[in-house]
């Protein structure tokens, strides 16, 4: 009952804590696995997700921002959650230091359909923090064994304010690429911004990336996705080239609990990552 | 096959409980459940149906998965074994025992395997029982509406039905063939009652309850088509208090929580039965809930059984066993519903 059992998750020590954002409420965790064989067995992609655990709180579904291409640990950006009440999960995250130890269990849910995304140019659009599993996509794919299957690679993201943009050591660092069009904006800057101010649907407007031979991963929250989805079907992408990642409440992340359904697929399991055309076949509850 | 006589039937629950553990149903204030029996004297045969599902033998109400104490590291916490003797369960009816197939391919039969459910299954033999032919049906039992015979043996590995003053008892599995040769209480069931049991598993499949004739495709297209008329749901969950009572007592919903309970420094990781039912069971930590409104739980519930659940595994997740409509505080009747949408 103890061995494999998709319940029980692995002891892994926080071993680099990022504070990410300047209102100190979105931070990344380097993990590394305690057991050299939980480590070997995670093997996952750009995409998935994994439940985040500490016993005496729960457990929290948190997408993977680091790359199977980093090797040695495994990194979530988590935001202290809470609108209503306190996240029970991400609050003690939040309250923890470097050296601590907590479980994981994963990886779990599809990921994005890499097969599909090869020999393709890549249209990456992300909004304030949803751009945590898009982040481990762009370093996948640059990654200099994999660089060659992808075709053109065009990142627009954009977030509320310069101080809300996640990972901003490496968004200078792809600006600097020739491999790589990195578009990066901002809803309003302040006296040190020197870079693009507007939202992201009109950003994607004026970079009209190509449909041809294209796919657009598109991320962020409800209010920039409305408005994104439009300019992206009028630049002629259809909706099996659309892709995205959907949230709802989860528990096992493994299919079983019953929580996280959308219609009859289940988000955990099934998702995260659905085309608009699956989408589109499912009922609108979520 | 083999048989008994009724009035000694505590000799076969005494020999079942010298083998492993029996449950059975036992006569309580409310009515009758399913329990572990410590006596063998205590088995009843005399039931309609037991007021909660047998699931919780499969899937009991909590089911510890580790322990550990805040206090120390992650490192100290003692997952929890499980260690069965093998598990009789006696007395389940036709409905029932079908429903324990149609969990199998939720829990056990597609993607991941669930461990606890799995090992519970493996250690258990189901004893079904037939309902009364000769005794009309509960008026909220409608699983021949289900295709489920009132003397249907599949779902269970023993199946048994009276017959005056005796139990027939005749093995539909190898595991339940095994248990039976075994068994030295029972004598050997004559031709002439080999024949009876066969009539009554086929009489049992003309046996009427409620009735509406459901093709399991056409219904989930329905509800599919009907799932966004607001108008439909309002108007069905307009009693409803979303109390979650019909999950509870539900066979196949199997809807769970997973949540630490601790005192002081140390608990327990445990899974729970849970409910669509309930407001906060899709409540995300960021404040956003796709189904803040009764109708849209409601409607979660009853498309999840007569819909998602055909499209994703092929079956209808209802057995028409009757507990919900039985239970529910304001009468309301998933049959109906579905009659409803049917017509609609």
């Amino acid at each position: 009952m103890c061995s494999n059992n998709p319940y029980i998750p692995m002891p892994v020590e926080i071993i680099k804590i990022i504070d990410e954002v300047d209102t100190h409420d979105i931070k990344s965790f380097r993990l590394k696995f305690m057991n050299k064989e939980d480590e070997a067995k995670f093997k996952y992609l750009p995409g998935q997700f994994s439940e985040l655990s500490i016993y005496g709180r729960g457990e929290s579904p948190i997408g993977i921002a680091s790359s199977p291409t980093e090797e040695g640990y495994v990194e979530f950006t988590v935001q202290r959650a809470g609108a209503i009440q306190p996240g029970l999960v991400t609050a003690a995250l939040h309250d923890m230091d470097e050296g601590a130890k907590i479980g994981l269990r994963g990886p779990l849910g599809n990921s994005w359909p890499i097969e599909f995304l090869e020999k393709k140019n890549i249209v990456v659009v992300g909004g304030g923090f949803a751009f945590t599993t898009l982040r481990s996509l762009i370093n996948y794919m640059l990654h200099k064994d994999n660089r060659s299957r992808f075709g053109e690679i065009t990142v627009i993201y954009g977030a509320r304010t310069p101080g809300l943009l996640l990972y901003k050591d490496e968004l200078a660092a792809w600006e600097k690429r020739d491999d790589i069009k990195t578009i990066i904006t901002v809803d309003k800057g302040d006296e040190t911004w020197k870079g693009r101010e507007g939202f992201v649907p009109a950003v994607c407007k004026d970079a009209a990336p190509s449909p041809n031979n294209a796919v657009a991963v598109i991320c962020g929250p409800p209010v920039m996705i409305k408005f994104t989805l439009p300019v992206f079907f009028e630049l002629g992408f259809s909706k099996e080239n659309i892709l995205t990642s959907l949230e709802m409440r989860m528990k096992c992340g493994i299919g079983k609990c019953g929580r996280c359904n959308v219609g009859y697929k289940y988000v955990c399991s099934d998702g995260p990552v659905f085309s608009l055309a699956e989408l589109d076949e499912l009922p609108r509850d979520f | 096959m083999k048989k008994t006589s009724i009035n000694k039937i505590s000799d076969l629950a005494a020999e079942l409980l010298g083998k492993g553990t029996l449950v059975a149903p036992v006569k309580e204030d409310a009515g009758f459940n399913f329990r572990e029996i410590s006596n063998a004297g205590q088995v009843d045969l005399n039931f309609y149906n037991t007021l909660m599902s047998p699931k919780s033998a499969f899937f009991p109400q909590t089911e510890d998965f580790v322990r550990y104490d805040k206090n120390k590291s992650v490192l100290d916490a003692q997952c929890v074994d499980l260690n069965l003797k093998p598990v009789f369960l006696f007395g389940v009816r036709p409905c029932d025992a079908k429903s324990f197939q149609i969990m199998d391919i939720h829990f056990s039969g597609t993607g991941v395997v669930d461990p606890y459910w799995k090992k519970r299954r493996e250690a258990t033999t189901v004893f079904g029982y037939a309902f009364d032919i000769n005794t009309p049906a509960d008026g909220a039992d409608f699983y021949s509406t289900l295709n489920i015979g009132a003397a249907d043996p599949e779902g269970s590995d023993v199946f048994m039905m009276k017959r005056g003053d005796e139990l027939l008892l005749k093995a539909v599995t190898p595991k339940g063939e095994t248990l039976l040769a075994s068994l030295t209480s029972l004598a050997d069931a004559s031709a002439d009652e080999q024949k009876y049991f066969d009539d009554t598993v086929a009489a049992g499949r003309d046996f009427k309850t409620r009735f509406t004739c459901v093709d399991d495709k056409v219904i989930a297209k329905k509800l599919e088509d009907l799932f966004h008329k607001t108008e439909f749901w309002e108007k069905i969950s307009d009693a409803c208090l979303s109390c979650g009572a019909c999950t509870f007592v539900c066979p196949t919903c199997y809807c769970f929580d997973i949540c630490d309970e601790t005192l002081f420094s140390k608990g327990v990781r445990r899974r729970v039965w849970d409910a669509c039912m309930f407001t906060d069971f899709t409540l995300e930590a960021s404040g956003h809930n796709p189904r803040t409104k009764v109708y849209q739980r409601l409607r979660q519930k009853i498309c999840h059984k007569y819909s998602f659940h055909v499209r994703k595994y092929g079956v209808i997740s209802c057995v028409g066993c009757g507990r919900c409509t039985r239970n529910c505080p304001v009468n309301i009747d998933i049959f109906s519903i579905v009659d409803e949408a049917l017509k609609a």
